[in-house]
């Protein structure tokens, strides 16, 4: 059933290579923590496409999972006390299985509905998250936010660390989901996109499926925020739990390609850096607002693809047969997913 | 076909020339003084909050600090040196400002560098300024969660730490006579990181003082509607409402007992109510009488070189002294301490600066100011009442412009 | 008890008001399967508009509506035309959210660069007045505001039962395939379907900028409400959304008293997903349609 290509390996050698070599080429500190969040982001629309890609379940809440996993790692370290250095990071995994654990009775119950329905659900979670950690005071300190103990690297490489951290969540979410498209629950993720009541009919377990995919991609989800909370030190509830983190990685995943397994990645390579760029030398959030809508609504109406399909269009275009009917937004094919 | 290729093609397109011409449409705002310092410039990185929930006193400490630059320049720089500032953007969000800090030190390389607005990015920011070995003085981090750090780089440049708030009222109520004090009092508090500390502490002092707690409630920020929380409040009959709130919450609950019918002998409102300009468009300004709150810092009070402060304020940029925000004169009052401290060592770097303000008196437009070893000041707020529709500092007496009235006459409607 | 009946009275109207919010936004559903994410920062656009008519020309609130409404009417048909239309129907329940979510930043955006964050509240002369009805205040704007709410409820209830247009509307709701087989022009039903719903948010923007200080980001806490009442009422029924706008205010404002206000904003929530657990249409809506 799993389709390894020679390409797929080479490619997904070539980006773990390029990956782990970057910060011994460049230590400016300043381009590392760009490509911190560019990392972070790859990782976050990659997971979130796990589920809005593959089963078209579009989430437009999971920042919720990434906020979870942030205070999760402060909670642990403020009322459990794992100590520093190196000891929160070991934590990130076991919140990423917790989360994913957690997920599964909201994804029972958010998953009875579908379309809008569903996508509105969950921003209500989002809401509901950042309510409890405002109001949960005991545990998370409300709007007063809580900290982590500072990190004792050494000053010229003390963002490695997070970057590999990163780094590998990214990994390990892109190896998530060459699995799960390479493999049966993919096919049965794509059957439910393309129509889940004929999916159902055929005898495919959508339920199963689709509570599969939430859950892992809440658990990989919360794991880039359990690592963004020990980098900024402080998290206050309205940016831990921030519905434009949502917005970042569903727009990077629709700009690359959703359905495509490198596709969120392109969309973070392109678009986090112009935005920390942008930020630093415009500022005024107004306009990074502006920019973020114009963005997203020139992708949605000329390019709802987004890139990669699109190229692959190109590539074959000259090939009439080869041509999918319609006016360009016809949903992508089950095989349109390789590595 | 040539459908779907125009497409892609116009959008990509469409998505670089965005970004290029974002790129090229901007820079980041600086100013430099006037021109008679000579040497090598002294670069201070600043990221203030320009857009975003701080934008208002954001723009307020540019205006201080762009002001001091100005006026220290004109009197010859520091050391000689030209002062330029190199303010950036933070967008009223924590982990924005923190990359603003780590890409001026590190990239742009700036000498020194100022705090931000607000606690919430004061605390993250200050352990960036740390890892590098930059002190950081800073106008507007003065809640624990800063001092908390136990850093040693960093300056408050205020009278007292917010928390402080409620004390000088404190003070005031000790000093009169048992009957005239409320015997009762409610306490509606904000959830943030500025009022329920503020709140907690007035609250242990005051009940230490004999007076009983009635009602006491944290309510969350997005509170829209402060009337039912009144009342509750308004239930309990207090003699005292001691509020920790901000401004949105503050008009509330002004707006709530004016509308329930309820005039407590005291309202003291830690925050909303010492804005001479916004309370009494938002409450109504024969309703504002008898109110009291906390400040830092007066227009009229007598610290070094204030009244040269509110003159240069106004020739440069208009107004009266009433619409002079706060946040200026603290910003000010940063440039203030490092200009004095390069007078007294003869050197600018960070270590020395470090190493320096942690001991000694230094005066300044927000008072006479010295630290403690995690950057708390040592000294205390004002405490100011509206009285016939202006509003004065009262308490401490030393520097009160007029004396406290009690209690508080009924709503003007 | 006097307490929780002032309390029950103060959620009531402010339920009318976001009863008229949300009216907006369940039309928009109904009649084109369109989630307008950005009824809320339309709201706090007719807010602005309204503010700045009073500070600048006097102009009252109340008044302003009258003026805003046809604006905003083919506002919401342009925005319909340009940005929602080009969708195609088989996705555009889930894409019109981002579309629109999209726009609400845009809105948002563009309102900071003009106003900043500053608080604005608009306020006419009897904004702190209140009447003692039997005992208990309740404030003058609040009621007058809960009045305007059900006047344009109730046009709009007339409208849909009484005009031509407005029964092209109700067969669209029921069953587009239908009623353009039976010569409804869907395309121009939906895009002035959309238009009043724009409408309806300015108006309602005016009435909150009278109720509660705003500025551009209150857009987020005002449309998780609404999306959560026209879940709770059913999508696509007006009367389902009054209902629960009503519900929701008098609940939330009674927990509030009783409880605390912490916990009564939460509640929103928890309704929701116990809704959606028992009865996933909603109270008054219709079961999830399958794909034909």
């Amino acid at each position: 059933m799993k389709r390894v290509t020679p390409a797929g390996l080479a490619r997904g050698a070539a980006v773990t290579a390029a990956g782990l070599a970057f910060p011994l080429l460049v230590t400016a500190p300043y381009l590392m923590t760009i490509a911190i969040f560019t990392v972070m982001y790859a990782a976050l629309a990659t997971s979130w496409n796990l589920l809005g890609g593959f089963s078209g379940y579009l989430s437009l809440g999971h920042a919720a999972f990434f906020g979870v996993g942030a205070y999760a790692e402060a909670i642990v370290f403020t009322h459990i006390g794992i100590g520093g250095g190196y000891r929160p990071f070991a934590m990130v995994p076991l919140i990423g299985l917790g989360v994913a654990v957690a997920a599964i009775p909201i994804a029972i119950v958010f998953l009875r509905v579908r379309g809008a329905t569903f996508a509105i659900v969950t921003i209500s979670l989002l809401f509901i998250v950042q309510l409890l950690a405002f109001n949960l005071r005991s545990l998370t300190n409300g709007a007063q936010g809580m900290s982590m103990a500072i990190p004792p690297f050494p000053v010229a490489t003390y963002e490695r660390p997070f970057y590999y951290a990163m780094l590998a969540v990214f990994l390990g979410s892109v190896l998530c989901c060459w699995i799960v498209s390479t493999g049966k629950l993919g096919l049965m993720l794509f059957a439910i996109r393309d129509d889940e009541d004929r999916a159902h009919g055929l005898g495919i377990r959508v339920t199963a499926a689709k509570v599969i995919a939430f859950c892992v991609s809440a658990g990989l989800f919360a794991m880039p925020g359990a690592i963004w909370a020990y980098y900024e030190g402080f998290i206050y509830p309205q940016f831990a739990v921030d519905p434009l983190v949502t917005i970042g990685a569903v727009l990077m995943a629709f700009l690359g390609g959703r359905g495509t397994i490198w596709g969120p990645m392109l969309g973070a390579l392109i678009l986090v850096p112009a935005q920390q760029y942008l930020a630093y030398s415009q500022g005024a959030s107004q306009l990074y607002l502006i920019g973020y809508s114009a963005v997203f609504l020139v992708i949605m109406l000329l390019m709802p693809r987004g890139i990669i399909p699109s190229l692959r269009d190109l590539a074959v275009s000259h090939n009439p047969f080869d041509r999918p009917a319609g006016n360009g937004e016809s949903k992508p094919s089950t095989s349109g997913v390789s590595p | 076909m040539n459908t779907r290729r125009n497409r892609f093609v116009v959008t990509v397109t469409v998505v670089v020339m965005a970004v290029i011409a974002a790129a090229c449409g901007g820079g980041s705002s600086s100013s430099s003084g006037g021109s008679s310092a000579s040497g090598k410039p002294l670069v201070i990185g600043i990221s203030l909050s320009q857009s975003g929930d701080f934008s208002d006193p954001g723009h307020a400490a540019m205006l201080g600090y762009q002001l001091w630059a100005d006026s220290v320049n004109k009197r010859g720089g520091v050391l000689g040196r030209k002062v330029v500032l190199k303010i950036v953007d933070d967008a009223s969000d924590p982990n924005q400002a923190v990359t603003n800090y780590q890409t001026l030190i590190t990239k742009d390389k700036v000498d020194l560098v100022f705090g931000p607005f607000s606690t919430l990015l004061t605390a993250p920011s200050a352990r960036v300024a740390s890892r590098y070995g930059y002190s950081f003085l800073e106008p507007a981090g003065g809640g624990q969660l800063v001092f908390d750090q136990k850093l040693h780089n960093v300056f408050f440049v205020q009278p007292a730490p917010t928390v402080n708030c409620g004390d000088p009222f404190v003070d005031y109520l000790s000093t009169l006579p048992a009957s005239q004090r409320p015997k009762t009092a409610a306490y509606p508090t904000l959830d943030d990181p500025f009022a329920t500390p503020i709140v907690e502490r007035a609250r242990a002092k005051l009940e230490a003082l004999g007076v009983k707690t009635v009602y006491s409630q944290v309510y969350p920020a997005e509170t829209a509607d402060m009337t039912p929380i009144v009342a509750k409040m308004v239930a309990a009959k207090p003699d005292l409402i001691f509020g920790g709130t901000q401004s949105l919450d503050a008009y509330g609950i002004v707006n709530g007992l004016v509308q329930q019918h309820y005039n407590p002998k005291f309202l003291f409102l830690s925050n909303g109510a010492n804005s001479a300009a916004e309370f009494p468009d938002k409450v109504g300004a024969n309703n504002t009488e008898g109110i009291l709150s906390c400040t830092d810092w007066f227009p009229e009070l007598k610290t070094a070189g204030n009244a040269q402060f509110v003159s240069e304020y106004l020739a440069k940029y208009g107004g009266t002294a009433d619409t002079i925000d706060g946040g200026s004169a603290e910003a000010y009052a940063v440039g203030q301490v490092l200009e004095q401290e390069a007078k007294k060592t003869g050197k600018v770097d960070n270590a020395t600066i470090i190493s320096t303000l942690h001991s000694g008196v230094w005066p300044t437009v927000e008072g006479n100011l010295s630290w403690d070893q995690y950057g708390a000041p040592t000294g205390s707020q004002l405490m100011t009442q509206w009285q016939s529709g202006k509003l004065v500092p009262v308490w401490p007496q030393a520097t009160a412009l007029a004396a406290p009235t009690s209690p508080k006459p009924p709503w003007g409607g | 008890m006097h307490l929780i009946v002032q309390a029950a009275i103060l959620g009531l109207l402010t339920g009318g008001v976001y009863a008229l919010m949300a009216s907006g936004l369940t039309l928009a559903f109904g009649v084109m399967r369109v989630i307008n994410v950005a009824q809320g920062a339309m709201i706090v656009a007719g807010a602005y508009v309204s503010y700045t008519m009073f500070t600048q020309l006097q102009i009252d609130p109340f008044v302003s509506i009258v003026i805003m409404a046809p604006a905003a009417f083919v506002v919401g048909v342009a925005v319909q035309l340009v940005f929602l239309r080009p969708l195609r129907s088989d996705e555009r329940e889930e894409l019109s959210l981002l579309v629109t979510w999209a726009i609400a930043l845009g809105i948002e955006g563009i309102l900071g660069i003009f106003y900043q964050t500053t608080l604005r509240a608009t306020r006419p002369s009897y904004v702190n007045d209140s009447l003692t009805l039997f005992g208990y205040d309740v404030s003058v704007v609040r009621l007058a505001a809960f009045a305007a709410s059900c006047v344009i409820l109730v046009l709009l209830y007339l409208m849909l039962q009484h005009t031509r247009f407005g029964r092209a509307i109700r067969a669209t709701v029921q069953n587009p395939t239908a009623a353009s087989l039976l010569g409804v022009e869907s395309n121009r039903v939906a895009a002035y379907g959309f238009g009043i719903s724009v409408a309806t948010a300015t108006a309602a923007g005016a009435v909150f900028g009278m109720i509660t200080p705003f500025n551009a980001g209150s857009h987020y806490d005002l449309i998780s409400r609404l999306l959560t009442i026209i879940v709770l009422g059913g999508m696509g029924s007006l009367g389902g959304a009054v209902i629960a706008a009503l519900f929701m205010g008098m609940s939330e404002a009674i927990l509030a008293v009783e409880m605390s206000p912490t916990w009564a904003s939460l509640w929103f929530f928890v309704i929701l997903v116990l809704v959606l657990l028992i009865r996933p249409q909603g109270l008054l809506g219709t079961p999830e349609r399958g794909k034909l």
